[in-house]
């Protein structure tokens, strides 16, 4: 099979650590980007156990005030700018150009570049804690004029907002090549409705990237010059509000961006463990679609108490999403209806994404309503909410794809045993951790505050979620555990260990430099290694009456 | 008369819970009713089905899902009517002017000179009277803080360079707490004061003790 000649620099060129840290191959930027997430992911995990810490008693003094707003602060910058969206795009990274059969990323001296700015973001914004006056702490949001310099001065909220560009604008340039490998790299045969379900989600993943992120970057950068000089970009009422509706209409895309992904790794892994393709298609890539063009118009719901926004609009949209959220549900039922269902590690933490996602989504659309919104905002209701979608849904999304695709990505199989006591302990940490922030939240105790008063049940309350995040702590180091077990005695998982759907079943585990040594499959549906399975299974039916 | 129109963010919030809710609720059990039972009807099994779609109960399927969030809209609109439209519409019998600083609430009575504050600097009641219309009007000289008092299941940005007016209405007598919701700094817990609801006798007698020369 003829095949173009691979672009100069593409593939490995020197081995060892160098090599690897400057390699244009996709899956060895991906599993960088990873990598390097991984470790955020574990720091934010740390300064949650603090924060939980300090929450666990009424009136507790484990730590300042100061070093309180500290840690909220970097808890969900960490979470969100250095973790859970980078993850995502590592993801498509390393899976998109195997799933559609492309030998290589799409520019990728540009990924290696988005790369590398997205780590120096990271590593400015952590700087923060070395500075006199401490890391940022007006919160991921960090509204103005709170953060402007008057209220807030000092380095480290500088390193927050340089940080913050650096690394939205390096997984702006990362989802961009990802978005033109898919325009530019498929395979001959792989139109765009053949694509994996996952590729789906990447696809609507980085358009949405490309298009809400630039706002952010601009967003940011005013908001330095209005730090470090006497622009006053955002001053009075309007310049107040602008800056909301600036970071919004990133800041709501953005929590799509941490969804849709992890939606496609759950689905991946449900449809391959029911070893029945993924039900209702076109529905499912419609739904993706209208979810995507929703997100971008929605942003306001989080200014239904500013008077700066028009709020029923706003209600409008963001009620709308119950029907392509409720499409996926439909067909994940449609999956596993009929299908012939084996619960492991990757299935388990799929359908509980779905499940656990649910209590995320509804509690969505409850605040969605701005009378029911007057009333939530600001309060541990909304971090209910969030913690639903973000840890008890997208998280565990992540582990389905961990644990369908580490061995592709390694060539070991993850242990199954430790996978399943990681899922038990996650799953009775999460809810215990945040479900009783519905009840405090609805009682009225405030986000963002490092001590609460006295209050009937507020204490015990607190505690079982602070129980609940050390449960969830135990579930990660299982994780870890199971990764070092697993590569330090390695049990070979071969190209295709589940029956997989998609090309990258096709090729070796790990994948070789240019991705496919042998010739693809003939790509005739969204499920190619599916189509030659039952094509083998229907031959053998006809022949079985001529045997027998 | 007045009185029997007047609008509780604290009803009009419970009223659309009560439907909200159980929904929600109702929708979680399916969800996981269905689940636990797929799992448990199709686990091991030899043989896969193959098929893959159906279209038209998909489609159906959406227009029941549309169908819920139009009833949810129209709830949430009757309702968001009555609080943001309606509620301001009513003729206040108080005005009280709500000034939100790092780390304090003042809380002046314009017609009766009277201020009181609360927060960080001390801890002086916001008094109203229970069953009347009272218009807020929200404003900050720093940051964005937010008014909140639980019990009225309510809050409003109080924004620098704005003065917003929302009227509220307490529908019981009794003591709560009330504190800024927005994150606006370091002493943001402390940012904290109480409402006391009062019936109106005694909030008149409570004007007179505030008088210059009135009983302490």
């Amino acid at each position: 099979m003829a095949r173009p000649a691979p672009p100069a620099g593409q593939g490995s060129r020197s081995a060892g650590w160098i090599g690897g840290l400057t390699s244009t191959d996709h899956k060895r930027i991906g599993l960088n980007l990873a990598v390097c997430s991984l470790v955020f992911f574990l720091i934010a995990g740390v300064l949650a156990l603090v924060m939980r810490a300090q929450l666990s008693q009424p009136d507790n003094h484990i730590v300042s005030d100061q070093a309180y707003t500290e840690l909220f602060t970097m808890h969900g910058s960490t979470m969100i700018y250095l973790f859970v969206t980078p993850m995502a795009i590592a993801l498509a990274m390393y899976l998109v150009p195997l799933q559609i059969g492309a030998l290589s990323i799409a520019g990728g001296r540009a990924a290696l570049a988005g790369f590398w700015t997205w780590l120096l973001g990271g590593l400015v914004m952590q700087s923060g804690w070395l500075t006199a006056a401490g890391p940022g702490r007006d919160g991921w949001f960090s509204y103005v004029p709170l953060s402007e310099t008057p209220y807030t001065p000092g380095t480290g909220q500088n390193l927050w907002v340089l940080g913050v560009i650096l690394a939205v604008a390096g997984m702006f340039i990362m989802a961009g090549c990802v978005l033109a490998t898919i325009a530019r790299h498929r395979a001959p045969g792989m139109a765009l409705l053949r694509m994996p379900p996952f590729t789906w989600t990447a696809l609507v993943t980085v358009l949405m990237v490309v298009g809400s992120f630039p706002v952010l970057i601009v967003a940011m950068i005013l908001l330095y010059l209005d730090r470090t000089t006497a622009a006053h970009i955002y001053s009075g009422f309007n310049g107040i509000i602008d800056y909301q509706d600036l970071f919004w209409f990133f800041g709501h895309p953005v929590v799509y961006v941490m969804f849709f992904p992890y939606l496609g790794c759950a689905a991946e892994a449900i449809a391959t463990s029911a070893h029945k393709r993924w039900f209702g298609y076109k529905a499912f890539v419609a739904s993706m679609m209208a979810f995507s063009g929703l997100s971008m118009s929605v942003w306001a719901h989080h200014m239904f108490i500013t008077g700066g926004s028009f709020n029923e609009f706003f209600a409008f949209t963001s009620t709308l999403l119950i029907v392509p959220a409720g499409i996926e549900y439909f067909d994940m039922f449609g999956t596993l209806i009929g299908g012939a269902l084996v619960l492991r590690s990757s299935m388990l933490f799929g359908l509980t994404f779905f499940v656990q996602f649910l209590i995320g989504g509804v509690s969505g659309i409850f605040t969605a309503s701005p009378v029911l919104d007057y009333a939530a905002n600001d309060t541990y209701f909304v971090i209910a909410h969030f913690h639903y979608t973000l840890f008890a849904g997208s998280i565990f999304g992540f582990f389905a794809g961990v644990y369908h695709w580490f061995p592709k990505i390694s060539g070991v199989l993850l242990r199954e045993r430790l996978g399943k006591l990681q899922w038990a302990l996650m799953v009775v940490g999460t809810n215990m951790t945040f479900f009783p922030m519905f009840i405090v939240g609805g009682e009225g105790m405030p986000r963002r505050i490092s001590r609460y008063p006295q209050h009937p049940g507020w204490g015990t309350l607190n505690l079982i979620e602070s129980i609940g995040s050390a449960i969830i702590a135990a579930g990660v180091l299982v994780f870890i555990y199971n990764l070092w077990v697993s590569l330090r005695t390695p049990e070979p998982a071969g190209s295709d260990p589940w029956q997989g759907h998609s090309l990258e079943w096709w090729t070796t585990s790990p994948p070789p430099a240019l991705n496919f040594e042998a010739p693809l499959p003939p790509i005739t549906s969204y499920a190619p290694l599916q189509d030659l399975r039952e094509q083998a299974e229907d031959e053998a039916r006809e022949q079985e009456p001529a045997t027998a | 008369m007045i009185s029997f129109a007047l609008i509780s963010t604290r009803r009009e919030y419970w009223s659309l819970f009560g439907v909200y809710v159980p929904i929600a609720a109702a929708v979680f059990a399916v969800v996981m009713v269905l689940v636990v039972g797929t799992v448990l009807r199709y686990r091991r099994r030899d043989r896969p089905a193959r098929w893959s779609e159906n279209s038209p109960l998909e489609a159906s399927y959406a227009v029941v899902l549309l169908l819920i969030s139009i009833f949810l809209m129209y709830l949430t609109f009757s309702h968001e009517h009555r609080v943001d439209t309606v509620a301001n519409r009513e003729h206040p019998s108080l005005t009280v002017d709500v000034t939100a600083a790092r780390w304090e609430w003042e809380f002046s009575y314009p017609r009766y000179g009277i201020v009181q504050r609360s927060g960080a600097v001390g801890s002086a009641p916001l008094v109203v009277p229970v069953n009347e219309a009272i218009r807020f009007n929200l404003t900050s000289i720093d940051v964005i803080h937010a008014l909140w008092i639980p019990e009225l299941e309510y809050k409003h940005d109080a924004i620098p360079g704005s003065v917003q007016s929302q009227v509220l209405t307490f529908t019981r007598t009794g003591t709560f707490s009330g504190q800024c919701a927005v994150f606006c700094g370091l002493r943001h817990p402390e940012m904290v004061f109480v409402a006391r609801v009062v019936t109106p006798a005694a909030f008149a007698a409570w004007l007179r003790s505030k008088r210059p020369g009135g009983a302490a």
